[in-house]
């Protein structure tokens, strides 16, 4: 497990603690104090990963018999929960639509937050400033305001059940802050280099297709990736307009199809959760420093 | 100039009709269907506009004050424990010591799992029969009671468990901000009020505190946002229940204007959420305002 990797890689420097001799006792205090606190901090965010992970494997008999160790296997482990999943269930239907789902979403987030990005933060229009706000602002507007409305409109547009509404749905809450975002990444482009462009006879288009996008790309790159996972964790929209088993997202199809009345079936519940969210997570690893950036832009100087 | 302004607002015409056609549109027709008695099956209701009678006959409805009561305390409560981990691990995080790379990923899994799939791990902890935390507790001895704890069965311990559930997953995200937060200020500045002989508490009072304060206020406000209209948690592990214990306002505006299809008095429920919402939206308008002078 990574736990002893990271519990074994805390302890503190050695070549540090060589050099800085003699050690206080007050130093050798604080330095035990804080492994104690990163050590119940990762204890308590992953028991539940790990938890769910012992139980992806765990035979049912083992899984419920009082008598047993429930942190680790008593009985060998097996795969067939995760087998069940595959073949008795619309898991990997389901794997597939939150995909597509999370494609068309990032399609639609770029091309629209991308230019709006470069509008607000380049072009010095009118009112550019207050518009940008009320964009951020949406972003508080949440789901739980919304939901009631619009599945209106989506059975206006006659896309209930279908995998389209929340792709046209999904943007919603993608938009407002990718357009944030990329405001950001463009105002970080010097705009002598533009200007240049502009100068060499390149027209506002071509500057933007040759200098400013090839520069923004880490920042393109990123709102794909935030509008990707936003989109693959979403859950109260895909509950309100999808109802077909077809149709359904990974995170509705798990925690809808996999419980029959009282029955539940835990080994292929926490099967289903751990292989759709562990990709999920390393993802929003990759590019989390530039969405706390993006949160956090602004606040701090 | 002209041009580029042609330029302008064509480039950000997308965005913005997708930002009125699916929240602002939506809004309004929210607000619309609060004042009529709107149903799933028929639209403009039986009636059609009733005023404020959605909103006065919401006032009188037991679950919906149960409902309103539950987000205040759900909601607070959450924040509150939420700043205090988040700090404290932001400045656990601060400090340094190898692998931190990989405690940052461990402890951000709350966070970047999707919600709805951690919660059934955490709804299969709370099982009655099998619950792994009651185990864990009879065997620290911290759970006396012989059956251990009917985590999601009794009103009281019902609300602490989604306050917990809502913990454990935002507690790494107000880590990460307000870490943002604290890497930002520039060390010459603590180090000169070092050499000026400021204490440990004067700096944080003087430097660290002001200088985060405002990232800090940030999160706070998102947390607020987050947790005051939560749905996915409440909804995936309690449904409200038992009884209305753990209802609140999302999960409610769900079940009257989804579930059982009565739009009108489901938008009302949801709207009540709007005015705490806006008054967020000023507060945070005014802090960038305040950092752009």
């Amino acid at each position: 497990m990574a736990v002893n990797e990271a519990i074994a890689s805390l302890a503190p420097k050695q070549d540090t603690a060589q050099r800085v001799a003699p050690v206080s006792a007050g130093a050798v205090i604080r330095r035990i104090l804080l492994l104690l606190g990163i050590l119940v901090f990762v204890v308590v965010a992953i028991f539940p990963v790990y938890y769910m992970i012992i139980t992806t494997f765990k035979a049912n008999d083992d899984l419920y018999n009082l008598t047993h160790f429930p942190l680790w296997f008593t009985d060998k482990a097996t795969f067939g929960h995760v087998q069940y999943l595959f073949q008795k269930t619309e898991f990997r239907r389901w794997l597939i639509n939150s995909y597509l789902i999370a494609l068309g979403t990032v399609v639609i987030t770029v091309l629209t937050a991308v230019p709006a990005g470069y509008a607000l933060a380049r072009l010095n229009l009118p009112g550019a400033g207050p518009l940008s706000i009320g964009i951020f602002l949406t972003y508080l507007v949440p789901p739980s305001l919304l939901f009631i409305p619009l599945s209106q409109v989506v059975s206006r547009l006659h896309l209930i059940d279908n995998i389209w509404a929340l792709v046209v749905i999904y943007p919603t809450f993608t938009i407002p802050f990718c357009t944030w975002l990329m405001m950001g990444f463009f105002k970080t482009i010097p705009f002598d280099i533009e200007e240049a462009a502009l100068i060499d006879g390149c027209n506002r288009i071509q500057a933007i297709r040759r200098v400013v996008l090839p520069l923004s790309r880490a920042g393109i790159f990123s709102i794909m990736m935030f509008a990707f996972t936003l989109a693959l964790q979403e859950f109260i929209y895909a509950l309100v307009f999808i109802h077909g088993k077809e149709s359904k997202p990974v995170t509705l199809g798990v925690v809808t199809d996999l419980i029959r009345g009282d029955v539940f079936y835990w080994g292929e519940l926490m099967a289903g959760g751990i292989i759709a969210g562990l990709p999920v997570a390393i993802l929003y690893n990759f590019f989390l420093d530039d969405f706390i950036a993006g949160i956090t832009a602004g606040s701090v100087k | 100039m002209f041009r580029s302004r042609v330029l302008g607002y064509l480039l950000l015409a997308p965005a913005m009709i997708y930002i009125i056609g699916l929240v602002a549109v939506p809004f309004f027709l929210a607000l619309k269907f609060s004042l009529t008695d709107a149903t799933v099956s028929n639209l403009n209701g039986v009636r059609g506009f009733i005023g404020l009678e959605n909103f006065t006959g919401l006032l009188k409805d037991q679950t919906f004050r149960a409902a309103l009561r539950n987000t205040i305390i759900y909601s607070l409560v959450t924040a509150v424990v939420n700043s205090i981990l988040g700090t404290t691990l932001a400045f656990i995080l601060l400090a340094k010591f190898r692998g931190k790379k990989i405690v940052r990923y461990l402890v951000l899994l709350p966070w970047t799992i999707p919600i709805a799939l951690t919660i059934q791990a955490w709804k299969w902890m709370f099982h009655p029969q099998y619950s792994v935390l009651n185990w864990l507790g009879k065997h620290t001895h911290i759970i006396t009671a012989q059956y251990g704890i009917q985590w999601l069965g009794q009103p009281k311990s019902a609300m602490a468990s989604i306050i917990m559930v809502n913990v454990w997953r935002n507690f790494p995200f107000s880590a990460v901000i307000l870490l943002a937060g604290l890497t930002s200020i520039p060390q010459d500045i603590i180090d000169a009020a070092k050499i000026d002989g400021a204490n440990w508490f004067t700096r944080y009072r003087k430097i660290i505190v002001p200088m985060i304060a405002p990232i800090l206020f940030i999160g706070l406000l998102f947390n607020l946002v987050f947790n005051f209209t939560d749905l996915t948690i409440v909804f995936l592990l309690t449904q409200g229940g038992p009884g209305n214990a753990t209802e609140v306002l999302a999960t409610y505006a769900f079940k009257v204007g989804i579930a059982s299809g009565q739009l009108g008095r489901g938008a009302a429920v949801t709207l009540f959420l709007f005015p705490i919402l806006f008054l967020f939206s000023i507060v945070f308008l005014r802090q960038l305002r305040k950092r752009e002078i």
